[in-house]
Order: structure tokens, then sequence, then C-alpha cells
């Protein structure tokens, strides 16, 4: 178990070296520059200040060195457009990140699975039919226009819900008052891997229900309900469990539109906006704190289901 | 019975999408990027047949047009996914070894990296283009294919006739050919219909944050993105880039699951 | 469906947000608090709440005063003295006093500070405390503008704060703790959501209106939009497209308000084809600009006549004709600098070359992605060739602009409210990105900004405007309206640009 989680580890460590000089490399060939230096207004000794403030007029070997040597003590340098260490940038955002992540990864299972489980024991019924229908459009649409369109029933014609934001700024951040704010959002970004969830544990349940096992339980007698919820579940989620890990990137690093369209101050959107503004130091942060918590997600995952699975060995 | 109505629905659907696409722009003559202030926003007419958009071009033209640019980017998008992916699950699944292992973990490596995120700083630094657009989504979704491809490989390498062909000196490269690659077909076509879908989205996606199909060139992502803004004012401008994209995923999705159906009798 | 609705009764609606006393108003990235580093849009406008310049403009957009309540400026025009307006209090509670205003005027002017504002104030040679209310400006030559810039982005910093360090270095300060001496001070900063501003009690000039400000981080305008309908912003300023989706809505109404711009199209008058004057007046002339300014502007904007626009209504000539459209003397034009048509209507020139062109917009705005395609057009049905090439605004003025290699761009200046276009238009300047050279313009320019008699200046900048109607530096297409979108909440804006307007936050009101 404990080489394991150390080979784990050292091959997580590679995989960030490698993303940290592949995105470093993209960013610097790419054409631009930082947006802080595309003000047409500057003037040429301005611009030849910050460049020399920044370090960009240095090669991008020494650049790359540079920053790396900083990173592995753990300073990942100041944003440039921020102007205050990236690092806090992204402890700012980490909170409502894993909070609207962990609200739709919660709505995911609470809907996902036991619609899966009840669509497989009455299989053809209507709210098999149904759900699978609802499923399919919830894959098919694209998530900007569904926020959009939310947004404009409920907050603009409805005036039942707030239209974006985490909190009512300026004034009472109460319990109720997030919970508002959080709902569309988490619904929307919930909705396909939703799906993925109901479609897989459907599938999954068809298949534990046909075997051999359930047949001899269903013989002697065992109640529906008791069947599907006592022995069948517990079988499913073994298998269910790896479709939501895959869930976890799409989660964390994949919310950029839906924080956009709801104004929500995650992760998501920060790594879009120093994107588009070029901010190498906020970058590099982004891309390695996600990675790293990708790499970190998906030992636990292994961890997690080596414990409900025993059958599960690592090689 | 009905599972099988709705396939066929589902392939007239596509057909009727894929024949708007190809043959579309060349029954109906308006230019898809010609703007013409005076007529901006205005309804159906005889000259545009379902009105014009903010800046008075033809939007069935732009629907024609955008229908291919998308169909063509889901699909090419696709292949390259899948050829990339088969191609490595091959290798990993007929070499074994270190070489598995090393394509495997790099998969790995891959799947557990969010694709969105990357997708936009390679599109953002790169700029956006269709070609760069393609190799973003390529590279991000070729994972899935080669884990299926190596799977199933790994089985039939040990296949009597298999061991059979390569007791008798075929080469390496003609049992791949011949008696390895027939047989993953149909797996090769299911990653096939995941992969067009997911392209579409993906570029619709993309076109939200302005790093889609690039204007004035249509597509249903970068249309449907640009009637956010009219969404109160001319609502049908949203609704039919979304009906679209909507029917499309839907339908190759409908296809893709009767496909796999037919594979693993099962999972009904 | 249930579960959303459910959740929205128990919340009871979102009456409660509308019922305070805060104005609420977009921003779209977190900002930076020191007027003197930050030069985006978000910090921009919280800047000009927190820290009020010795002077701001007023609704004709002169110089009123503000910290400093009267000034004189010397015969020769090189030493400016304000008398500060006394018992004025940071928001810490300390004095403001003439140290604070030279240690920002040093800062300013500072090589090594990180200041953004250095070429605004390239003039200035040094800053005299002569009392402790009482300070002098020196400057090298006479400059007019400084009046304006000091009222524009030159907020003032507390030296008691930001003493002996990089500006930059000064992390709370810049990020969470600000202090200046506004209407407003920051109550609470929450990184990717907003600033929330709260009544300063012991503000010099009129108690606030308001009790909060809070500035929301909104980056996209369609939310900004919905946002404004659900009546969780008070006021946006948009797009004329966005204007069909708040026309008409309940509890909003739209204003418009001239800005200080001009939106162009610059020719690279270094490449031969747009050298000469004549080409350039006839490309001017073949563009339809009534047509874009209400196709495109939806009748938002100004039909221009040089590059000096309307809401300097002081300078701006009003009495001078607009560009006309006129297609055939374009062609005219055209036809005598040696661009005749083939067979096909296309102009080439004595060795056959044609007249093409590309012209490069930034991508994501449809304003200026629009009227690209309408120049496009237009500039067609005279035989002349632009392709359009949309990019990365950043590659745009990196890789293409200031090095010059490009044709043409359509682009625009947004200025301080001053008619001073030295760094624009004058021979060799940094910013003269179209490489404009024209000896009379350049000595009407210089004399411009070191006049500081306003009538003298204002017959100067008529000259310019005459120089410009024969040899224009830029095609002009429009001057801009800002298009206010204003929940009817809101009261009491000064009728200006948004930016100007926050400089008179105290006045904003909020309720019925």
């Amino acid at each position: 178990m404990l080489a394991f989680l150390l080979r784990r580890l050292g091959h997580g460590v590679l995989v960030l070296l490698l993303a940290s000089t592949v995105t470093f490399a993209i960013m610097l060939a790419a054409p631009g520059g930082p947006s802080v230096l595309a003000d047409p207004k500057l003037s040429t000794i301005e611009r030849a200040e910050i460049e020399t403030r920044l370090g960009l007029d240095q090669p991008p070997v020494v650049q790359y060195t540079r920053w790396l040597g900083h990173a592995v003590r753990g300073d990942f340098g100041a944003s440039f457009l921020y102007q205050t260490p990236s690092l806090d940038s992204i402890a700012s955002r980490l909170p409502q990140t894993l909070l609207l992540a962990g609200a739709a990864l919660v709505i995911t299972l609470v809907v996902g699975i036991p619609l899966g489980m009840l669509a497989a024991a009455r299989r053809g019924g209507t709210l098999d039919r149904l759900v699978a229908a609802a499923s399919g459009v919830a894959l098919a649409v694209p998530v900007f226009w569904s926020g959009l369109m939310l947004v404009f029933v409920f907050a603009v014609w409805l005036r039942l819900l707030p239209a974006g934001g985490a909190m009512t700024e300026g004034g009472d951040a109460t319990l109720a008052d997030r919970l508002r704010h959080l709902l569309l959002p988490a619904v929307v970004l919930a909705s396909a891997g939703c799906a993925e969830v109901f479609r897989y544990t459907r599938s999954a349940a068809l298949t534990t229900l046909a075997l051999p096992f359930m047949q001899v339980a269903r013989a002697r007698g065992l109640s529906a309900p008791r069947l599907l919820w006592r022995h069948a579940l517990r079988h499913v989620l073994t298998s269910v469990i790896t479709v939501i890990g895959l869930q976890l990137p799409r989660l964390v690093g994949g919310a950029a539109i839906t924080e956009t369209v709801f104004s929500w101050p995650g992760m998501g959107r920060l790594g879009v906006e120093a994107a588009l503004g070029r901010d190498y130091p906020l970058v590099m942060a982004v891309t390695l704190v996600v990675s790293a918590g990708v790499v970190v997600a998906s030992i636990l995952a292994d961890v997690v289901q080596m414990m409900i699975d025993p059958r599960v060995r690592v090689a | 019975m009905r599972r099988r109505i709705g396939v066929t629905i589902a392939l007239v659907t596509l057909t009727f999408v894929i024949a708007m696409a190809v043959v579309g722009p060349e029954l109906y003559h308006a230019s898809p990027v010609t703007m013409d202030l005076a007529t901006a926003g205005t309804g159906p007419s005889a000259t545009h047949v379902l009105g014009t958009d903010e800046s008075g071009r033809d939007v069935l033209a732009r629907l024609l047009a955008g229908a291919r640019v998308s169909l063509t980017v889901g699909l090419l998008a696709m292949l390259l996914a899948v050829t990339l992916g088969t191609l490595v699950g091959t290798v990993a699944g007929v070499t074994g070894g270190w070489v598995d292992a090393l394509l495997m973990r790099f998969a790995d490596t891959a799947l557990s990296v969010p694709a969105l995120f990357v997708v936009i700083l390679v599109l953002t630094f790169l700029g956006p283009s269709v070609g760069t657009l393609l190799l973003a989504i390529a590279a991000t979704s070729w994972m899935g294919t080669a884990r299926v491809v190596r799977g199933e490989l790994l089985v039939l390498r040990e296949q009597p006739y298999v061991e059979a062909a390569r007791a008798l000196g075929v080469p390496q490269a003609m049992i791949v050919w011949r008696h390895l690659l027939p047989h993953i077909v149909p797996t090769i076509l299911v990653a096939a219909t995941v992969g067009v879908p997911s392209a579409i989205l993906t570029e619709s996606a993309l076109s939200f944050l302005g790093l889609g199909v690039q204007p004035p060139a249509a597509s249903w992502g970068n249309m449907l993105s640009g009637a956010q803004t009219y969404l109160t004012s001319q609502p049908l401008l949203a609704l039919y880039p979304g009906v679209l994209i909507l029917v499309t995923v839907l339908v190759v999705n409908v296809l893709g699951e009767a496909l796999r159906r037919s594979r693993a009798p099962v999972s009904r | 469906m249930w579960l959303l609705l459910g959740v929205a009764a128990c919340g009871g609606g979102s009456e409660s947000t509308r019922s305070d006393d805060a104005v609420r108003l977009p921003i779209i990235n977190d900002p930076i608090f020191n007027p003197l580093l930050a030069p985006d849009l978000g910090s921009v406008m919280v800047n000009k709440v927190l820290f009020p310049g010795l002077v701001r403009p007023d609704e004709s957009l002169r110089p009123t005063p503000d910290l400093a309540l009267s000034w004189e400026v010397s015969p020769d025009g090189l030493a400016y003295t304000f008398a500060l307006r006394p018992n004025v209090r940071w928001h810490d509670g300390a004095p403001f006093t003439a140290r604070d205003v030279k240690f920002t005027l040093d800062q300013i002017t500072s090589a090594t500070s990180g200041s953004r504002l250095r070429s605004d104030f390239a003039a200035v040679v040094g800053t005299d405390i002569i009392d402790s209310l009482t300070v002098r400006i020196r400057l090298e030559a006479p400059f007019a503008p400084l009046l304006t810039l000091l009222g524009y982005n030159a907020g003032m910093l507390p030296e008691h704060l930001l003493r002996g360090g990089k500006l930059t270095g000064f992390t709370a300060f810049n990020r969470s703790a600000p202090v200046g001496t506004g209407p407003f001070k920051v109550e609470k900063t929450t990184p990717g959501s907003s600033v929330t501003l709260v009544r300063n009690d012991t503000y010099y000039g009129t108690k606030p209106g308001t009790g909060r400000m809070v500035f929301k981080v909104v980056p996209d305008i369609n939310a900004q939009v919905a946002q404004l309908r659900a009546g969780e912003l008070d006021l946006i300023t948009i797009e004329p497209a966005n204007l069909g989706s708040v026309q008409g809505a309940d509890g909003v109404r739209v204003l418009e308000v001239p800005v200080v711009q001009h939106w162009y199209v610059g020719f690279n008058a270094a490449q031969p084809m747009f050298a000469s004057a004549a080409v350039r007046r006839a490309l001017g002339y073949a563009v339809n600009r009534e047509a874009i300014v209400k196709g495109v502007l939806k009748g938002y904007g100004d039909l221009p006549g040089g590059t000096i626009p309307v809401a300097l209504r002081d300078f701006h000539d009003a009495t001078a004709p607009r560009v006309p459209f006129a297609p055939d003397s374009a062609k005219a034009l055209l036809a005598a600098a040696g661009w005749v048509a083939g067979a096909d209507g296309a102009l080439h020139d004595a060795t056959g070359a044609p007249f093409t062109f590309e012209l490069l917009v930034d991508k994501g705005n449809p304003t200026r992605e629009q009227s690209a395609l309408a120049v496009q057009q237009d500039l067609a049905r005279i035989g002349v060739t632009a392709t359009i090439r949309t990019m990365e605004f950043a590659a745009l003025v990196r890789d293409r602009l200031l090095p010059g290699k490009y044709n043409a761009t359509l682009i625009w200046w947004t200025t301080p409210p001053d008619p001073d276009q030295f760094s624009f238009y004058h021979t060799a300047q940094d910013n003269n990105n179209v490489r404009y050279s024209n000896r009379i313009a350049d000595s009407l320019l210089s004399l411009g900004r070191a006049t500081t008699d306003s009538a003298r200046r204002r017959e100067i900048y008529r000259a310019f405007q005459a120089v410009e109607r024969d040899d224009p530096p830029v095609l002009v297409l429009f001057y801009p309206r800002e298009i206010q979108a204003v929940g009817t909440r809101l009261r009491n804006m000064p009728k200006l640009g948004i930016r100007d307007a926050l400089r008179h936050s105290e006045q904003f009101r909020v309720g019925k």
C-alpha cells in the first residue's frame, strides 16, 4: 500500500513537471504576450520598464528555470494582472470552487443514482422513459445556453432566485442567501454529469439484477425494494465510483462556463481570465494547482475503490 | 419494436441534418456572411426565408453554412481523436510490456486533467482557428478510445486463430491489420458516436468564450453564443441553432446507444 | 424543478436585495486599489470613488475644485500653485496635507514606482511644499492639459502609509485595505465577487447620498443585463447590440452621454499606399458613416469632423462640415492619385497592382466587427478590397500595431477630456501608430498643449481640425455615445460617462 502510494506520488510529480514545461512553452510561443503590455497608450520607455520588472526581457529558458526555482520553494510569483501572489488569488477562489463542485457532486449522486436504480427496476416504465429522455436532453444542451435561460426564467421573470454571484453583495450573507445563490449554478454544472451517472447506474443495475446471485435471492422471495436497495445498490456503487472519479476534473477545472454565466467567483473563471490576459504566473499556478488537485483526487479514488472492493488489487 | 422506431427516426433525422449541410448551401443561395444593416433583424421574407440576424445576414444561410462547419468540426475532431486513440490503443495492446504501461499512464494523466481548461489554454495561446480547434479537441478526447481498443486487443491476441497465425510466421503488422483490427471496428464505431456530439458541444462552449469558430464564419456554436445578446429581443436567433445542436447531439447519442446495445446484450 | 421552486420559496424572493440603500455597479475583474498602478476599467472605476484628485470634471468636463480649492498659474505657465482644502482626513483619520500631494506626484513621475501615468505627467519636473496646505507643481514647459489630467486618473495617495517602498509592493493596501479621501471607503473585498464600499462619514464634501456602493464582478455582458433586469445591478454600460434586451424592460431606462472617444480606421502612412493625403481623404469619402451610426450604433453616436470629439464642447468645431459621404469624389481623387478602375471595377495602379489591404479588428466586440464589415463593403463599392482579419486585442497591439506591421486597423482612442492629441498625431511620437506626419499639424499640436489661454487654445485646435480636413491623420468613423442602462431606483447621476460620473459618487441616490 505504502509503495503504491509512493509510486503514484512520484508519477504525479513527473506529470506536474511535464505539464508546467509544456504550458510555459506554449505560453511564451504565443503571439501577443501579456495583456498588461497591450495598452496602446504606453510609451516605449514605460513598456521597457514593465518588461524588465516582470523579467520578460530574459530568454525563455532563463525565465523558465527562474520560475521553476521559485516554484519548488512554493513561490509562484505575483500575478501580472492583480500584482499579488498567484497562490493568494487561487486560495481566495478555492473555497467557492469546492463549494460549487461539492454541491454539483451531491446533486449528481443524490439525483443520478436513485433515478438510475428506479429506472432499472422498472425498465421501460414511464419513469425510465421520462428520465432517459431528460438525460438525453441534458447531455445535448450547451450549458451556457441552459444557464442563461434559467437565469432569465428564475431571476428576471419569476424573481425567485438571484441572477448571479455567490451571495447578496453588501447584504447579509445568511445561509439561506448562499443556498439560493448556489442552486442554479450547481444544477447547471451537475446536469451533464448527472445524466451520465444516471445512465451508468441504470445499465450497471440491469447487469447486476441479471446476475445469478440476484436471481437466487429473488427466488428465495426477497422483496423487490430490499433486493434493489440492499443488495444490488452495493454492487452497482463499486462500478459507478469510477464514473464519478471521472467527473471530478470537469467539476473542478471545467466549470469556467458555468462560473462565467453565474458570475461565480471560482477557479475555472480565474484560469480563463489568466489565460485570456496572458498572465503567465497565474496561468502556471492555476494549471499546477488544478492538475495537482486532480492527481491527488485520482489517487484517493483508487484508494477508496480498493477499500470498497477488495477484489481490486494494485498491480 | 418501439426502440426500432426510435432508431429509424434518429437515422432519418441525422440524414436530414447531413443533407442540410451537404446540399443546403447549394440550394439556398443567400450569402451567410454578407451583412446589410438596412435589413438587420427583420423577420422571414421572400428574400430571407428565416429573416436576418443583428447584422442583416441571412439566418437560414448561416444555419446551413454553420451545419457544414459544425458537422465538419464534429467529424474531423472525432476522426482525429479516434485515429489517435486506436493507434495508441493498438500499440499498447499489441506490444505490451513497458510500452503498454507508459502509454496507459499517459492516457490516465490526460484523462485526469480537466479537458476544457486545457483546450482553453491551447486555444488562447495558439489562437483560435478550425485547425487548432480540431487539434485541441482531439488532444483531449482520444483516451477513451485508446483504453477500450487496448482492452479488446488484450483479449483478442490470446485467441487461438491469432496464435495460429503467429505460429505460421505471419508478420505482426499483418496480424494486426488482417486479424485484429477488423474485430474492433464496432468498438471504434461506438467511440466515434461519442466523439461527434462531444466535439460539437465543445465548439459551442468555446464560442461562448470567444474561442470557437471565428466570425464572420458561421457555426451553430457561435450563432447560439452570439444570440445570447438578443435572447429577449430576438429569441428565434437562439432557438434555431440551439435546437439544431440539441437534435444533432441527441440523435447521434441515440444511434450510439443503439449500436452499443446491439453489442452488449445484457445491459438493455 | 420542484427543488428549485422549494429553495426559492423559502428564500423569500429577491426583494430584500432591492430595499437597502446600496448602489450596485458591475466591474469585470478584481480591482487594484491604486490609481497610479491600474490601467484596467474595473480598477479605474473603483479608484475614482476612493481616491479623489486635486480637481474633478464638471458636466462640461472642465476641471473644478476637489481636494484643491483654488489654483494659480504663473504668467510663464511653468508653475501651478494649489491651495488645498483644509480639514480633509484620510479614511484612517490622518490629515491630508501638501506632503501627500508631493508624494503622489513624485510617485507618478518616478521611473521605478511602477506608475502607469508617467507619460501623462512627463512635463512635471518637481513638486514643492509651500506650507501644509499649499503646493506648487513645476513644469519644464507650459503644459495646458495638466489640470485635466490631475482630475482624470491622478487620485491622491496617502504618504504616511506608502512612504519608502515600491507601490506595487503594498499588497494589503492595493488589494484589500486601501485608504483614500473619497466619499466611500472599503468595507469588504471578496476576490472574484465584489468590493463593498461604505459611506465615509468624515467626507469633506456633501454627505454621500447612499449608505453603500457595491462593485460586483460580472464579466459577461449578458449576465450583466440579466442582473440589471433582476434588480441586482443599478447601472451598466452596454453596447448598441444589447439595446434590444434592455429597451422597454420593466424598471430600466436607457441614457446616453457623449464620451471623449474617437473610433477610426487608421491607415499605416509609412506604407506607400497610404502615404498620400489625397488617398486617405478619398477613402474617408467612400465610407457611409451615417449608415454605420444608424445601423451599427443604432443612432447612439455622432458624425465626425476631425479627431476631436463633440464631447469636448469647447474645442470640437461644430460649425465645420462633417466628413462627406461622396463615393464619386473618392473615385476622382483616387484616379488623380493613379488608381484607375479596371474592367471588373477594381482599382489598379500603373503597374497593374490592385488596391487591396488587410484591415485588422480586435475580436469579440460586435460594434467594431460590424463597423469593419460596413467599411469593407463601402470600400468595395469604389473598387478597393479590404480583407478583414480579426485577432486578439493584445496580439493586434503588440505584434502588429506597435511595430508598424499592418496596413490598416479599426480601433479607437479614449482620451482625457482635453483636446491635446500630441502623442497620437505629432510626427514620431510614441503613440502615433499611424505614422502620421504633417508639419502644420505638428506645430499646432505643440502650440496647443503649451497654450493655457482657453480662447487662443480653441483657435489653435480649430486650425488643427481644418488641417485634418485636407490631410486626415485617420479615417474617423464616429464619436460614440456611452449607453447607460439604469435601474429606476438609481437617481441623481450626473450627466457624464460612468468613469467621470464616479468622481461625483456622493451625489448618487437610490430609492423610490
